[in-house]
């Protein structure tokens, strides 16, 4: 078995004083899709967002590695350069940041020479490619305004997912790609992340609910959180089962 | 008003302090004693005061403008118009004076001679500057160049300006100040008179940098008659020792407006006080006062915004944002709101902040550093689309907002 891309162990995590996290083992492999599931304020947006070094989220005790090192001691522009990434489920807007520009600027496939290459009415190369990957996910009309700003529920999502697609990360986390989207846009949603589970080289965590999402994709093990802790560990298999008993009965059936 | 009575009432505000903004001793400086020496070309600019002009956003090939004007001090002085362009007259404002008898009656029209001891003593010294003016019908697609730099140490700057846009015009002028950083103690007094007539449009936009010892205290003032349009905006960028400035915009005649941008960068110990009056005289008159100001080091800030609805059927509205870098900042933003007609309808916002945590969180866990996070945020906030701006000065202010911020950083 090869070794682990990323794990925490016995991960503690407090916010606000209040402790959210009281000691999670979990283990990523590369190139595996995993699914973190569980009831309501469970604490699943917590870890991820504890990994990706988010200062609210204070570490009270336990690790998390990263190829085997600890990166608790790590910035948060270091994990996301370390290949890290973590779509927000609610960004914050930034005025007078252009959703294109912005993606030129954090996406090395995107990388305009320069912001007077387009100030002369030229589009450079990449922009055009740009555009044609806005269009395929639907947010070609976002491309000019603001970050985040006034965007939509599904809007958020789509954008969210497309800067963490682009930056190429070894591991991202989406919370809850899907909620707040139509059926199309689900589908546009699940072809992404499908392609790049294909492609194989990118570790997806997903917090979800919907059972579509993680059939489509083919979930490879799913960890389901209760209370701060890891009480199941299971795959595939289990989510019709899950969707039919609801996490309550679910779990005290197979925890007993 | 003869010129005596002029120099009266001057006399009589010698001592008036002004409104706003820390007192200066006038007698601490020496002024220009004699008329200012006429420059030929540009090419009679040294290289060095070239590079200096340039800094401002002069551009010395002239290219893509319809018009120069530079003054050294209040000592030499360089006019210049595109011989092709029609319509448009740059001059030093002492030739001016001497070949149209009726512009006295447009000297102190805007700007009253005895607003403060500032104004009374740019009457009473040498002053010059330049005299701008587009005839009646005439569209002056380029803009009008100009600029003005302090280079001697302990002196005073005595500047008078009056640009008028005639009936039916379009004018854009850039103006750009500067002071080497090298210049002990100055002071730069600037009187500025714009004259908007019917249906005439004038864009003015300035970009100043200025040095650390220089106080800087601009008086200006526009008249803009029946539909007429009057756009400022302004960039100020660099540290300096004190300004404070308060320009008042008269919509005199009926479907008037007028916009006034400001952006402030507050750097080192700077203090400055920058605001802008809107007095709405007539019904349809319409405008707006945007700033922003941005505070790093231990600058402080006020940014007032002032809109007084003289007439029914008018519409202003203030926006005074401000972004807190430093601890050891300070801004304060000052909205003044006052309807004295019924159908005044005037509006503000005002916000202070600091860059939110939440945003540099956001943007750094897309692989930004938090200074490149940081200046990301401020960039965006600064960004003002200035709507009717002609694309070359919405440009040459994003590049002076751009370097600044680079340089700053």
């Amino acid at each position: 078995m090869c070794g682990n891309l990323l794990e925490t162990r016995d991960l503690r995590v407090e916010v606000n004083g209040v402790p959210i996290l009281g000691g999670v083992d979990l283990e990523f492999k590369p190139g595996l899709v995993y699914a973190i599931l569980g009831p309501n304020a469970s604490g699943k947006s917590t870890l991820a967002k504890t990994i990706m070094g988010l200062p609210e989220y204070k570490i009270t005790g336990g690790d998390i590695l990263y190829n085997n090192e600890s990166i608790l001691r790590k910035t948060i522009t270091e994990r996301a350069q370390l290949g890290i990434a973590y779509a927000f489920q609610t960004p914050p807007s930034i005025s007078g940041v252009k959703l294109d520009d912005f993606i030129c600027r954090i996406c090395p496939d995107y990388q305009c020479k320069a912001e007077s290459d387009t100030l002369m009415g030229e589009t450079c190369a990449s922009k055009n490619d740009l555009y044609d990957n806005f269009e395929r996910l639907g947010i070609r009309n976002l491309a000019k305004r603001d970050l985040n700003d006034g965007f939509s529920g599904g809007e958020s999502k789509r954008s969210e997912l497309f800067q963490v697609l682009s930056m190429r990360p070894k591991i991202m986390f989406l919370d809850e790609p899907d909620s707040g989207l139509d059926y199309d846009s689900l589908k546009v949603v699940g072809r992404e992340l499908r392609t790049l589970r294909e492609k194989g080289d990118t570790t997806l965590v997903i917090i979800s609910h919907h059972r579509y999402v993680l059939e489509f994709l083919e979930v490879d093990k799913v960890y389901i959180l209760q209370q701060g802790r890891l009480v199941y560990t299971g795959d595939m298999s289990d989510i019709p089962a899950l969707e039919e008993k609801g996490y309550e009965k679910f779990l005290s059936e197979v925890i007993g | 008003m003869t010129s005596d009575d002029m120099k009266k009432r001057a006399e009589s505000a010698k001592e008036k302090q002004a409104q706003y903004g820390e007192d200066i001793d006038l007698d601490n400086y020496e002024y220009a004693v004699s008329e200012p020496s006429e420059i030929e070309s540009i090419d009679d600019v040294s290289p060095e005061d070239q590079s200096l002009v340039r800094e401002v956003g002069f551009d010395t090939s002239q290219e893509n403008v319809s018009g120069s004007f530079i003054q050294f001090d209040t000592e030499s002085i360089l006019a210049d118009v595109l011989l092709t362009q029609e319509g448009l007259e740059v001059l030093p404002m002492s030739q001016a004076l001497k070949q149209y008898d009726w512009l006295k009656e447009y000297l102190w029209k805007a700007v009253p001679v005895d607003v403060d001891k500032y104004t009374a003593r740019s009457e009473l010294e040498i002053y010059n500057g330049y005299f701008i003016r587009a005839k009646a019908g005439t569209k002056i697609a380029m803009p009008v160049q100009s600029c003005l730099i302090m280079k001697k140490n302990q002196t005073v700057q005595n500047v008078h300006n009056i640009i008028i846009a005639e009936e039916g015009s379009e004018l854009h002028i850039i103006n750009g100040c500067a002071t080497p950083s090298n210049v002990e103690q100055s002071l730069h007094l600037g009187v500025t008179e714009f004259y908007v007539k019917k249906n005439a449009q004038l864009t003015f936009t300035m970009v100043h940098r200025w040095s650390e010892k220089t106080d800087v205290r601009p008086r200006s003032a526009a008249i803009v008659e029946e539909n007429g349009t009057y756009i400022s905006s302004y960039a100020l960028l660099s540290p300096l020792k004190s300004i404070q400035t308060f320009p008042k915009v008269r919509l005199f005649g009926s479907g008037a407006k007028s916009d006034l941008y400001s952006i402030v960068y507050g750097s080192k110990k700077s203090k400055y006080d920058i605001g802008g009056l809107l007095s709405l005289e007539a019904p349809r008159t319409s405008g707006k006062v945007i700033s922003r100001s941005i505070a790093t080091d231990s600058s402080e800030i006020i940014a007032r915004g002032d809109l007084v609805g003289l007439s029914g059927q008018t519409k202003a509205r203030l926006e005074c944002d401000g972004l807190l870098i430093s601890d050891s900042a300070v801004i304060r933003a000052v909205p003044m709101l006052a309807a004295h007609a019924e159908g005044a309808e005037l509006s503000h916002e005002a916000t202070v902040g600091k860059v939110g945590a939440e945003q540099l969180n956001y943007l750094m866990s897309r692989g930004l550093n938090e200074e490149e996070a940081t200046s990301l945020i401020i960039r965006g906030f600064v960004k003002l689309k200035v709507p009717g701006l002609p694309p070359a000065l919405q440009s040459s202010i994003d590049d002076a907002i751009k370097m600044s911020l680079e340089g700053g950083m």
